[in-house]
């Protein structure tokens, strides 16, 4: 592999484009509950502390690509399905006002990260 | 004595990730990768983008139902049609940033906002460099746990009865506000609506308002005390 795959790959498709295809079939769906696994990462992890065994409900099923404590490594073999979650401020701060109990916050999160509720 | 009154220093100290990006650099110049004239060209480039592709995006989408579908749909086709192409946005040969536009439709219940907890994911292709505060640790910490109050330093109130959805961008997707079309700008052309969607207004920090352009002049305050003969 050389060293310039990365980009190689993502010219002329776009990343997280060039990936299409090349994950299993998505485990969650728009609508589901889903709660945030609270996964070892002693080295690197874009799921943020605050969102740990969080619940929240799949707002978009977003695109495939290695999850970034993969690709971080440079390991492209195995990608995943991506998933924009909304939660509920008030499951993320418990200290989060009542009065604005609609408020939320959505990110987004590879599948290894979900369980269903 | 002397020492109490030494000065502050004029300049903050360097990231880790300042010195890691001077390190890189000069290895690739070193190596012939690129030339330090390339990396300016480069930089000043990316400095010169402007918001005003995304701003266009927005006020064909008010026009235009149909464009705003494709928009909310598929930012990345969208924007093409305002002039940005993600795979090509510098011209350089280089796609600079992930491909995943998401464009984020305020309603009359629903504010969004973004932000990037990580680092600093921002739409640069379309938006250009994001603004300094955006960087901050202050913005990315607190705006997730108090949207509100940090909102409100913008100057912006959110009716408690809207519901403020705040954005993380922490993967690919990259993300960028439709706001809501004013009142006060009806029978306006798709260049008028431009002219005022500005950056922050597709950041989620503020709203459009039919009195304020992106190219508005500044105010310039006369000196207190002029230094005379110069």
């Amino acid at each position: 592999m050389s060293r310039g795959h990365h980009a190689e790959k993502a010219t002329g498709k776009g990343d997280p484009q060039c990936f299409r295809g090349e994950a299993p079939q998505p485990k969650f769906k728009v609508g589901d509950r889903v709660r945030i696994r609270d996964l070892p990462d002693i080295f690197y992890t874009r799921c943020q502390v605050y969102t740990r065994g969080a619940e929240g409900v799949v707002a978009v099923v977003t695109h495939e690509s290695p999850a970034p404590e993969d690709e971080a490594w440079d390991n492209v073999d195995a990608p995943e399905w991506f998933y924009i979650v909304r939660f509920k401020q008030k499951e993320l701060w418990s200290e989060y006002p009542d009065v604005y109990a609609n408020d939320t916050l959505q990110t987004e999160f590879s599948e290894r990260w979900l369980e269903p509720v | 004595m002397a020492e109490k009154h030494k000065p502050a220093p004029m300049v903050d100290e360097v990231s880790d990730f300042e010195v890691l990006e001077v390190a890189v650099r000069e290895l690739a110049i070193e190596k012939g990768l690129f030339s330090a004239e390339d990396h300016r060209r480069f930089a000043e480039f990316a400095h010169s983008i402007g918001p005003l592709p995304a701003a266009r995006l927005v006020a064909k989408s008010w026009l235009d139902p149909e464009f705003k579908k494709l928009a909310l749909e598929d930012g990345f086709t969208a924007s093409k049609e305002v002039g940005i192409d993600w795979l090509n946005p510098t011209g350089f040969g280089t796609p600079s940033d992930y491909c995943d536009l998401r464009v984020l439709e305020n309603t009359p219940s629903v504010h969004n906002v973004v932000v990037c907890t990580l680092c600093s994911c921002y739409p640069r292709p379309i938006l250009g460099h994001s603004p300094e505060w955006y960087r901050t640790p202050n913005y990315r910490r607190r705006l997730v746990r108090w949207p509100r109050q940090v909102l409100s330093e913008f100057g912006l109130q959110i009716p408690a009865d809207v519901e403020v959805r705040v954005e993380d961008s922490n993967q690919k997707c990259r993300f960028m506000v439709m706001p809501m079309r004013p009142e006060g700008t009806e029978d306006w052309s798709e260049d008028q609506l431009t002219e005022i969607v500005t950056r922050d207004c597709m950041l989620g920090v503020a709203l459009p308002h039919p009195d304020r352009k992106a190219d508005d002049k500044r105010p310039v305050h006369k000196a207190a005390n002029p230094v005379h003969g110069h």
